[in-house]
């Protein structure tokens, strides 16, 4: 049984995936370091990989109609080990929560306010999407095309404004760097902004659009990766590869814009989108923890978990890693290598064993 | 500290009382399980007694003892 009665349509779930993947705009720079100019192939590599796995999560969603990914593990694979693949979803969730909301703090003590203590800043952060997330899913759907209309005004406006000082030789030459640091980027990038679309499957299931989410999913995605791809050519073009010395390409290429002395400064147009974005992001992880928390307690509602467990998050976001650099070089090994099999690995096979088993049907035989 | 109290009261306060109404007891032992983990934990980040970070454990163990890493650029 649903522990929450909201409902979203498909062009709701478009936009929510869209807002989702433009909320990962400033982590492509986790792969600006390795991947210099090229990043723009890696971006589109990197959404290639990872569109089958999404379409075997939205496949997973049509099969499993009203499930949640917790109820999909126990029904696939018997109450014991699906708990166990539940709770390392949860960790999942639960570290790249607590990331999330430490990309906020970060941007707003390196860029747009220097002097605020970095924990007041995750505290209010996190209060905020506790509020968002008390509201349910559906409230969080019905705003989501606004968040994408935001960031693509600003991703295009930005971008018109730095026409004049693109160059379109800094992305040469193609193809120069070694095939293992491609290879790090495209798996950086097929984790980061795609992969962790599995939160989704928390989602999916109060979609009242009878077709299935996988074109939404779909198009959502294109909509997400389209945007991240303008911002890094802008970057490229602009900044060519002096984009790696920055610690953020975006905000540094912004900054360039000088329209006659009288449009300068717009750096805090990022700050206002990516603030809006990651928000949203957030808002959705924290929903599917809770609710997949809720699950695994057998809970009739997520909402008394809401304000605890982002108090842990916030905590977690505060100590987990002790530097900027130290976060940069964890997520760029160890944090894209546990989540891999969590991504590319269970979905896929968990959708095969259904298959096999002839689930949900037998699931429903029993149940009459 | 009186920062983290005031907070920890109010989310006692906000979630509880309906808890405790609606006889929700699954409902109210969950919650009291994290609250007095994220209790515990912001305790801990405010008398500045270090927290080991998840993130850590698996590098070591990803990284170091299992040799799964990028090499270094």
């Amino acid at each position: 049984m649903s522990i929450e009665k909201g409902k979203i349509s498909g062009r709701q779930l478009m936009f929510m995936f869209a807002g989702f993947i433009q909320g990962s705009a400033l982590l492509i720079d986790f792969t600006v370091g390795i991947t210099e100019h090229q990043t723009w192939m890696v971006i589109l590599a990197g959404l290639i990989v990872t569109i089958p796995f999404i379409l075997s999560y939205a496949a997973l969603a049509k099969r499993f109609p009203g499930n949640d990914l917790v109820r999909i593990n126990d029904m696939v694979y018997g109450r014991f080990i699906g708990k166990a693949l539940s709770l390392y979803y949860i960790f999942f969730l639960s570290m790249t929560l607590s990331f999330n909301i430490l990309d906020v703090g970060e941007l707003y003590v390196n860029f747009l306010m220097p002097d605020t203590p970095f924990f007041f800043l995750l505290s209010v952060f996190a209060a905020v999407i506790a509020y968002a997330v008390y509201k349910g899913i559906e409230a969080l759907a019905k705003v989501s095309h606004l968040f994408v209309a935001t960031s693509l005004f600003v991703t295009i406006s930005t971008s018109l404004l730095l026409v004049d000082q693109m160059d379109f030789t800094r992305f040469q030459p193609l193809f120069e760097l070694p095939f293992i640091k491609l290879l790090q980027g495209i798996h950086i990038m097929s984790i980061i902004p795609f992969g962790e679309t599995i939160a989704f499957l928390m989602i999916m299931e109060h979609m009242n659009d009878t077709k299935g989410p996988a074109r939404y999913s779909f198009f959502g995605v294109l909509v997400g990766a389209a945007s991240l791809l303008i911002v890094s050519v802008r970057n490229t073009a602009v900044l060519g590869r002096t984009q790696t010395i920055w610690t953020s390409p975006s905000f540094q290429s912004i900054r360039l814009i000088d329209i006659g002395t009288v449009l300068t400064r717009m750096d805090f147009l990022i700050g206002i989108a990516q603030t809006m974005l990651i928000f949203f992001k957030c808002s959705i992880f924290l929903y599917a923890l809770t609710t997949a928390l809720s699950q695994l307690f057998g809970l009739k509602s997520y909402k008394p978990l809401v304000l605890p467990v982002a108090g842990i998050e916030v905590i977690i976001a505060a100590t987990v890693f002790q530097s900027p650099v130290d976060h940069a070089e964890i997520t760029q090994n160890a944090g894209i290598i546990y989540s891999a099999p969590l991504i590319y690995v269970l979905p896929p096979l968990t959708l095969l064993i259904a298959k096999i088993r002839g689930l949900p049907k037998i699931e429903r035989s029993k149940g009459k | 500290m009186i920062y983290l109290l005031l907070v920890y009261a109010f989310i006692f306060l906000v979630n509880v009382p309906g808890l405790v109404k609606r006889k929700e007891r699954k409902e109210l032992v969950a919650f009291l399980v994290l609250y007095a983990i994220g209790f515990a934990l912001g305790l801990m980040y405010a008398l500045d007694i270090p927290i080991p970070s998840p993130m850590k454990g698996l590098q070591y163990l990803i990284s170091d003892k299992l040799g799964l890493k990028y090499p270094q650029h």
